[in-house]
């Protein structure tokens, strides 16, 4: 580096020493340190802006300037109201979110009207049909039903995604799948039909029985599904079950 | 942001932004109305700012292109980036000499200087930020802006001295004579 550079470099080192930790400007001024006609330059450069720059701090600053300023930036924030504020609105955001998804979830569970659900439910049994699927899920789960030591009236395992997979019967009540297995117990024959648990405060807390048309049916919830067994036979014979 | 937090920005930095906007303006009125603006803009959009330690070079640059907003448009930017080499050499300009001069004819002499290179000038001078920091608030690269400065300078002593001068042979002391000459 020249004197020339170093020159070039040192017109940007701030008179007040603020620019001493910076790395740019060592080398220029260990240069200034050793070279005498570069140093005298140097000095006479940072005294030159060092008396430039106190002239231009030394100007008075408008009488009212910081007080106008202050009045201007609290009428910008506060032309805000509070809801208007950016923290506010995110919170009403999220509560609207909350909101609506309770509000959709209430509709669902208010479409999702339970007695009308055991009356469909006791309609299609009512065709007397009997369904059968395929697959190792839904096999499993006929063989647990049909077993005489099994108790149902409470949860148990169950894949509704793997049983759609398997071919058992889908139905679509109000938007909501409910899956119907069939099997035997005790000389008759049941239906079982399942879907995920609504979120409702109306759901049943034991099971519930409804006749209609001399059938019969038993609703109860389990942890995370609703069931509904139907059946030609009676209340006693669906209670034996549970 | 709350009102303790933007008081204490305003006391911190309005001197130094009504002085750059001061330099840029060349008018008292429209200076203050600069670093209003600024502010008001900051009180606007500014706390969204996610670092604090920014706060001061974003003040700069919004005035900066306040500044800029409110130029007549087709204004030259610069009648000096054409000034040879050899005529930024230094001028016989002492520090004393400026110790000397008021700080409103340092003001005005630094108002005449080309605003292109105004505006890193009084940031440098007025000392907050570094020429890196210059560089950022004006958008131009480092080595513009140095050089900027360096060209500035030299424009600024210029000037400083053609006051310096002018002054000179303008005050006369009064000297009261015992012999009252006659004129026409």
């Amino acid at each position: 580096m020249d004197n020339q550079e170093a020159k070039f470099i040192l017109k940007a080192y701030r008179p007040g020493g603020a620019d001493a930790g910076n790395a740019v400007f060592c080398e220029a001024l260990a240069q200034a340190r050793h070279d005498p006609e570069l140093h005298a330059w140097f000095e006479r450069e940072q005294a030159r802006d060092k008396a430039v720059a106190a002239k231009l701090k030394s100007l008075s600053i408008p009488v009212g300037l910081r007080e106008s300023i202050l009045a201007g930036g609290k009428m910008s924030v506060t032309r805000r109201s509070w809801w208007q504020q950016p923290s506010w609105l995110a919170m009403a955001a999220s509560l609207a979110i909350v909101l609506s998804l309770a509000v959709v979830s209430q509709l669902r569970t208010a479409r999702l009207d339970l007695g009308q659900l055991t009356a469909q439910i006791l309609d299609d049994t009512a065709h007397g049909e009997r369904h059968g699927s395929h697959g190792q899920e839904a096999s499993q789960l006929v063989a647990f039903l049909s077993q005489p030591t099994t108790k149902l009236g409470s949860s148990f395992p169950l894949n509704l995604g793997q049983l759609k997979a398997d071919g058992c019967r889908t139905l679509n009540f109000a938007g909501v799948e409910v899956m119907e297995v069939c099997f035997e117990r005790n000389g008759g024959e049941f239906h079982l039909y399942v879907m995920a648990r609504p979120s409702s405060r109306d759901l049943p807390k034991g099971p519930q029985f409804v006749a209609q048309n001399g059938l019969h049916s038993v609703m109860w919830t389990g942890d995370h599904h609703l069931y509904v067994l139907a059946s030609s036979k009676d209340e006693a014979a669906l209670q034996a079950l549970l | 942001m709350s009102d303790d937090a933007f008081s204490q920005l305003v006391d911190q930095y309005y001197p130094s932004l009504y002085r750059f906007a001061l330099s840029l303006a060349r008018s008292e009125a429209d200076a203050c109305d600069l670093a209003q603006q600024t502010f008001y803009v900051w009180a606007k959009k500014g706390h969204a700012l996610r670092e604090a330690a920014k706060a001061k070079s974003w003040l700069f640059t919004t005035l900066y292109r306040e500044f800029l907003r409110g130029r007549r448009r087709g204004e030259r930017m610069t009648a000096l980036d054409t000034v040879p080499e050899s005529e930024l050499e230094d001028v016989a300009l002492t520090s004393e000499t400026v110790s000397s001069m008021d700080g409103a004819v340092v003001m005005a002499a630094l108002q005449e200087v080309d605003v292109i290179f105004r505006a890193p000038l009084t940031l440098f001078y007025l000392e907050d930020l570094s020429y890196q920091e210059i560089a950022t608030a004006l958008d131009v690269p480092v080595g513009t802006v140095m050089s900027r400065l360096s060209r500035g300078k030299a424009q600024l002593r210029a000037l400083l001295t053609s006051r310096s001068a002018a002054n000179t042979s303008i005050v006369v002391p009064f000297q009261p004579s015992k012999n009252k000459a006659s004129h026409g």
